[in-house]
């Protein structure tokens, strides 16, 4: 199999994008905010041209071909990688409404469900729930971190204050 | 002398009399240090209201435990996980993780404990006994020696690069320019912030570092029905590999000295930290490495250098905040903070109106790792078995507490999803061959380096030469120069005998 060189051209593209969209936010700025980031990003600028070069002469040589195949493969499906993606942009989301237990609960949940392609959901349930809990237990009942919280800390915390 | 002799004797063993504070304090250190975003400074504050309600020796002790408990905690989700639980213990993983994917991850435990321990007590007896001595770095750090020190860590980037020059060097100088994120320091201009006010103060490391390691690692497992390497051989839990991770730590206890000396003298400069500590440590130990090409592949000396170092630093960071009053770091601010609660004056005076307290922290650093490492070493054999938890359960487990974790610092959502943007940079680079250490290495020491090139600049009217202008400046100049040709003169003069030696 050829080489994946357009996976591997995400990287310095992002870099590239970055790096110029970074310099239009300095370019009418006082040399104190410019110096450091035009010497940094100049030697970014650089490295990413030598790699694009050498890129284009792999491809010209025939050694690479411009496929995402180390990026993204029929992997991420059968693994369930791209359920646990969505599942985590969920928790990500989810967890400033729901809080910290319910929101962990869920995520925990589906994601050991779809990983697991939907065997043993009885012993996935109990073990999402008992680290959730433990969780809650730890962080926010014995440490009182400031977790994000919703309808099951301010719930145990009235139960808790009321003894 | 013998004065002081017989204090230290007698602050020794009352410290010893603390061991119910010390013991329970080593575990609770461990849990917050290996978890992102849950630092021994963090812990210190939330607990501030216990702390000030405790006797000042009791408070000392309980805080620098914790303290050197953390820094021990953070690497062992490091060696195990590949998710380092401090920036400081970032460096890590590069031979930690390597081993535990062996099957060694037992052995890995045990190296980082005992160059752990042993790094961190040896610091602090010559902390103890040299700390006038020492003080004085600080005062001759500037701003140009301080660019050399971070150019030190930085050119660890090149090490990693090794394997493919032009890709570690993108991965680096795109952590660089992550780093630069934020307004700039004279004008607050704001730069690179994509119109997020979150990101006016900068790129916030725990996201960064969560998103990097731990949730791109945990994209990355699933593939595996284990962490260890399925023709690993399975091992129940047994004293066998624990003693022989110990051997082979002891076996290099030279390493352990210097490198752990390298951490404390960066730790007395005050603001830079385990971070820096751990990458210059690594990058100087395969420096002079006879061995260089086996670093990042799970040798033991790219284990055993980050670990010592970062405990280094934590004996270096209490000597300016004894003699000088200046907090050294996060850590030792908040201890300033709670030992002035108290009544405690920090600064040269200490030594003569309460020698039990500057001793003391000192001692309860010592008691604490030496109580360490009987208490931690035999749990190795069980901390290891992680690695055979299987991945579907592992993974959810590691990407919920590490992302919420990120949210802790500074207590903005924003910071979450920060951690998984970071989560898919770190994936990207990891399967398409960029090292994700080296974009770590950028985001943390980028803003330092142009702090302090501004500073330099700033003061010699923008005269770049100021960089060769101080006589210390020059002399870690040279050795840097050093430090990066030395490896391409050994790798030549190693390429030149085995062309010489005729093949058999």
């Amino acid at each position: 199999m050829k080489r994946q060189l357009g996976g591997e051209l995400v990287i310095p593209i992002l870099a590239i994008v970055f790096t110029l969209y970074y310099f239009s936010t300095i370019w009418n700025s006082p040399w104190t905010a410019q110096v450091s980031a035009f010497m940094v990003g100049g030697i970014l600028l650089l490295v990413c041209g030598i790699f694009i070069l050498r890129c284009i002469v792999w491809l010209g040589r025939g050694e690479g071909s411009l496929g995402v195949g180390n990026l993204f493969s029929m992997d991420d499906i059968r693994t369930g990688r791209i359920g646990l993606l969505a599942t985590t942009v969920g928790f990500c989301f989810l967890i400033e409404p729901l809080g910290f237990t319910l929101a962990t609960f869920l995520f925990l949940f589906a994601s050991m469900v779809i990983l697991a392609k939907g065997r043993r959901v009885p012993f996935i349930l109990v073990l999402s729930a008992l680290i959730a809990f433990a969780g809650w237990a730890v962080f926010i009942w014995a440490f009182d971190t400031r977790f994000p919280k919703g309808w099951f800390e301010v719930t145990m915390k009235a139960l808790l204050s009321n003894g | 002398m013998g004065e002081t002799a017989s204090l230290l004797v007698e602050v020794f063993f009352h410290t010893i009399g603390f061991w119910w504070v010390i013991i329970p304090t080593i575990f609770l250190g461990l849990i917050v240090g290996g978890i992102p975003g849950f630092s021994a400074a963090n812990t210190i504050i939330i607990l501030m209201p216990l702390t000030l309600a405790m006797d000042v020796e009791t408070g000392i002790v309980f805080m620098v435990t914790l303290y050197c408990a953390a820094r021990m905690g953070a690497g062992i989700p490091a060696i195990l996980v590949n998710i380092p639980g401090t920036a400081g213990a970032a460096a890590t993983p590069l031979d930690g993780y390597p081993m535990a994917k062996a099957g060694k991850g037992q052995q890995a435990l045990s190296i980082s404990f005992v160059a752990s321990c042993i790094g961190g007590l040896l610091t602090t007896l010559i902390a103890l006994a040299t700390m006038p001595l020492l003080a004085r770095v600080g005062f001759y750090m500037h701003s140009v020696e301080m660019i050399v020190v971070m150019l030190f860590g930085i050119s660890l980037i090149a090490s990693i690069a090794a394997q493919d020059m032009v890709k570690g060097l993108i991965a680096g100088f795109l952590g660089l320019m992550i780093g630069s994120i934020g307004t700039d320091v004279v004008y607050a201009t704001p730069r690179g912030t994509m119109g997020f006010l979150e990101l006016y103060d900068g790129v916030p490391l725990i996201p960064a570092l969560v998103g990097l390691f731990a949730v791109s690692e945990a994209f990355l497992i699933i593939e595996k029905r284990v962490i260890i390497s399925e023709d690993a051989e399975p091992k129940s839990p047994n004293w066998h590999d624990t003693f022989e991770g110990v051997q082979i730590a002891l076996s290099r206890w030279w390493h352990i000295v210097w490198t752990s000396l390298i951490g404390l003298v960066i730790g007395v400069i005050p603001g830079a930290g385990a971070s820096i500590a751990s990458f210059v440590a690594y990058q100087q130990s395969r420096t002079y490495s006879k061995t260089p090409e086996k670093y990042g592949t799970g040798h033991p000396e790219g284990l055993i250098a980050p670990e010592s170092a970062n405990n280094g630093v934590t004996s270096g960071t209490l000597v300016p905040l004894l003699v000088l009053g200046i907090p050294g770091g996060a850590t030792a601010a908040i201890m300033l903070v709670v030992m002035q609660f108290h009544g405690v004056g920090f600064g040269p005076s200490l030594f003569q109106r309460q020698p039990e307290v500057g001793y003391g922290m000192f001692m309860a650093m010592a008691v604490a790792y030496l109580f360490m490492f009987f208490t931690i070493l035999p749990l190795s054999r069980y901390m290891s078995h992680v690695t055979t938890v299987p991945t579907i359960y592992l993974a959810p487990l590691i990407i919920s507490f590490t992302l919420v974790g990120g949210f802790v610092p500074r207590e903005y959502m924003f910071d979450m999803y920060l951690a998984l943007a970071f989560g898919v940079l770190g994936y990207i680079a990891r399967r398409t061959g960029y090292h994700v250490a080296a974009i770590l290495i950028g985001v943390i020491l980028g803003p330092l380096l142009e702090r302090y090139f501004l500073l330099a600049l700033k003061k010699s009217g923008g005269d770049i030469t100021v960089l060769f202008s101080s006589t210390l400046g020059n002399i870690l100049w040279i050795a840097l120069a050093i430090s990066l040709l030395l490896p391409v003169w050994f790798e030549r003069r190693r390429k030149r005998q085995a062309t010489e030696v005729p093949a058999e």
